[in-house]
């Protein structure tokens, strides 16, 4: 068995493609309650609230969905805290039920960080944008009165959104409601569009039907957020 | 199959190929899986599976019903869920047990955390009580679930479907339609997942098999209008393969224009998308007339390893799913290289082909497995 394996996962699958342009891995909010939980108890837990892409719709193993590639990541990189990332993924959602479950999945599992993909469902429906930054807003507003710290994951780069006309309003709408809320914004969508534009077929990262990622592009998203994650925590 | 005089060897063959690509496709690092059909259309092996078995399952019982009552039929039906059944669990506990093998041989924490992802660690208790139910399902292990809830609703179906198979079709459309509508499914587990493939969608492809098996012959009426729909399936079939083509090659996927789209995504897997179905039934159109069902090539001997596999189905499908992850092991260990691709595909087809040869055999000497293989038997004089 050779060295260089034996970090890597049972079912390696090359990642030398997995890149992102640094600008697009800032997060852009410093995550102040994540910080004091991780400097004050060695402890970090997380809440991944999202759709389909966070629970790993049809990736060959769970594991491959961003949750535990967050929580495999993070645990290496800071040996000796205690890290746990809850998956409360749930296929088909946006943002108006994962908004109305959001006091329940905070109170059930006290996170000092929430990891909250959105906007691909609604892109996808059609889902109206006034009402679509009403219930983000709605959300965000009630997740920080819990004392949480937030990242926003945006839409995904896939046939099935790129199709949809106003794509990157929605995106807007994110951008902006993470500002005002001081919320970290995962910028998947940017970060797709690049691999497309630098010549990355949809195969490489997207599965069959054209919305959801494959073992790929789930694996590299949750490196990528790793990385993100981390140098928002440990940076200055 | 048992007790048909004629026995249409384009089932048998066609599900050993579509047991084939099973495998091709259950690698997910494979270079060899661009032979499977998936890579040129909107369908792929599962639609090929769940047809023939609708198909296969009229012809095993309807006969039976008739000479021996729907009571004897529909215990012989169940008797074959129950064989389904404990398949399935051999299968699931098989392909766990190589995971952990793979996982403590490796001795690696990163690898047995992975086997913990496969969701049985977290509540190994529940794990296990889910599975019995059929509501756990690791990776890949999600057909064979799917065709035991079509059989074991199959001894209510068949006498409808014998007797009036269009409306068995139009009911099951219906279904299909409001499953999609009213986002029905089945539940499963951990505790907000549903049936991967949902049956009370991909019940159509098993009931509109199960009608063509009864219509048969009187198929041919719709050769009135053989040049129109060819000529459709043929279009759309071109139409699938540019779409799929598109996501390999980024200058055809910006031919597309966004309308068109808007149009086809997502190409639902779940709930089976329309224009996966259709594509499905196009492909079908186009081999029925290209491969009668007394084509003299269909009994050519390079055919004969995928008659085997097909004819005994079940057991190769098992094989299939646990090489597959095997497969999948050996090519991550070698770091995907083509080589290794290439050889697991081969190795693992050969596998299966001398596990349907021994099963051939080991039937061979019964006097009902004789009489079932005579005509295939006469064939090969």
């Amino acid at each position: 068995m050779t060295v260089g394996l034996a970090a890597s996962p049972a079912f390696a699958q090359s990642m030398k493609l997995c890149r992102a342009k640094p600008e697009l891995l800032e997060l852009g909010a410093p995550l102040p309650v994540a910080r004091k939980a991780l400097a004050e108890r060695k402890q970090l837990r997380i809440i991944a609230l999202g759709s389909s892409s966070t629970s790993g719709y049809g990736a060959s193993n769970p594991a491959f969905a961003y949750p535990t590639q967050l929580r495999i990541g993070l645990e290496k990189a800071l040996p000796g805290v205690d890290i746990e990332v809850i998956n409360r993924g749930i296929g088909g959602q946006d943002v108006e039920e994962m908004a109305a479950r959001m006091r329940t999945e905070m109170q059930h599992n006290p996170a000092s960080l929430v990891i909250w993909q959105t906007g691909t469902n609604a892109a996808i429906r059609q889902m109206p944008l006034d009402k679509f930054d009403k219930t983000l807003r709605g959300g965000l507003a009630l997740g920080k009165s819990l004392g949480a710290d937030f990242v926003l994951m945006n839409l995904q780069y896939v046939p099935a959104v790129v199709a949809a006309p106003d794509k990157e309003a929605y995106e807007k709408v994110m951008a902006a409601a993470a500002k005002e809320y001081a919320a970290g914004l995962f910028r998947r969508y940017d970060i797709m569009q690049s691999w497309y534009e630098d010549g990355m077929p949809y195969a490489q990262f997207v599965q069959l039907d054209g919305l959801h990622l494959n073992d790929f592009g789930q694996k590299c998203i949750g490196k990528l957020l790793t990385r993100s994650i981390l140098s928002a925590l440990t940076g200055p | 199959m048992a007790g048909t005089s004629v026995r249409d060897i384009r089932l048998d063959l066609f599900r050993g190929l579509a047991l084939w690509f099973i495998f091709l496709d259950h690698i997910p690092t494979n270079i060899v899986s661009w032979l499977t059909v998936r890579n040129y259309g909107f369908s792929d092996a599962t639609e090929i599976f769940v047809f023939i078995s609708g198909y296969t399952a009229v012809i095993a019982y309807s006969r039976m019903m008739e000479q021996e009552g729907w009571t004897r039929a529909a215990a012989r039906i169940y008797r074959r869920v129950w064989q389904l059944y404990v398949a399935h669990i051999l299968l699931f506990v098989a392909f766990s047990a190589q995971i952990a093998w793979v996982s403590i041989a490796r001795d690696t924490p990163a690898l047995i955390e992975e086997m913990e992802l496969l969701g049985l660690g977290q509540n190994p208790y529940r794990a296990i009580l889910e599975a019995a139910l059929l509501k756990f399902r690791p990776v890949n292990l999600d057909v064979l679930p799917l065709y035991i809830v079509l059989l074991a609703a199959f001894p209510l179906v068949l006498p409808l479907v014998i007797r009036w198979p269009f409306a068995v079709i139009a009911a099951s459309v219906g279904l299909y339609a409001a499953t999609c509508h009213y986002n029905w499914n089945l539940p499963a587990y951990p505790d907000e997942k549903v049936w991967y493939f949902n049956p009370m969608a991909w019940q159509v492809v098993f009931h509109v098999g199960a009608a063509c098996a009864v219509l048969g012959p009187k198929l041919v009426w719709l050769d009135r209008f053989r040049g129109l729909l060819t000529t459709l399936a043929i279009a759309f079939i071109l139409f699938a393969a540019f779409i799929s083509l598109s996501w390999h090659y980024n200058p055809l996927e910006r031919l597309v224009p966004h309308w068109v789209g808007r149009l086809i995504y997502p190409i639902d897997k779940t709930n089976i998308d329309v224009l996966r179905f259709l594509h499905f039934l196009a492909v079908a159109w186009l081999v029925r007339l290209a491969v009668p069902i007394d084509a003299p090539s269909l009994r050519w001997p390079i055919w004969q390893p995928l008659r085997r596999c097909g004819e005994a189905s079940l057991l190769i499908f098992c094989i299939g799913t646990f090489l597959a992850l095997s497969g999948q092991v050996i090519v991550g260990y070698y770091e995907d290289s083509i080589l290794s691709q290439i050889v697991v595909s081969i190795g693992g087809i050969a596998i299966m082909c001398l596990a349907a040869y021994l099963a051939a055999w080991s039937k061979g000497g019964g006097p009902s497995a004789s009489a079932r293989r005579r005509p295939l038997a006469e064939a090969y004089k």
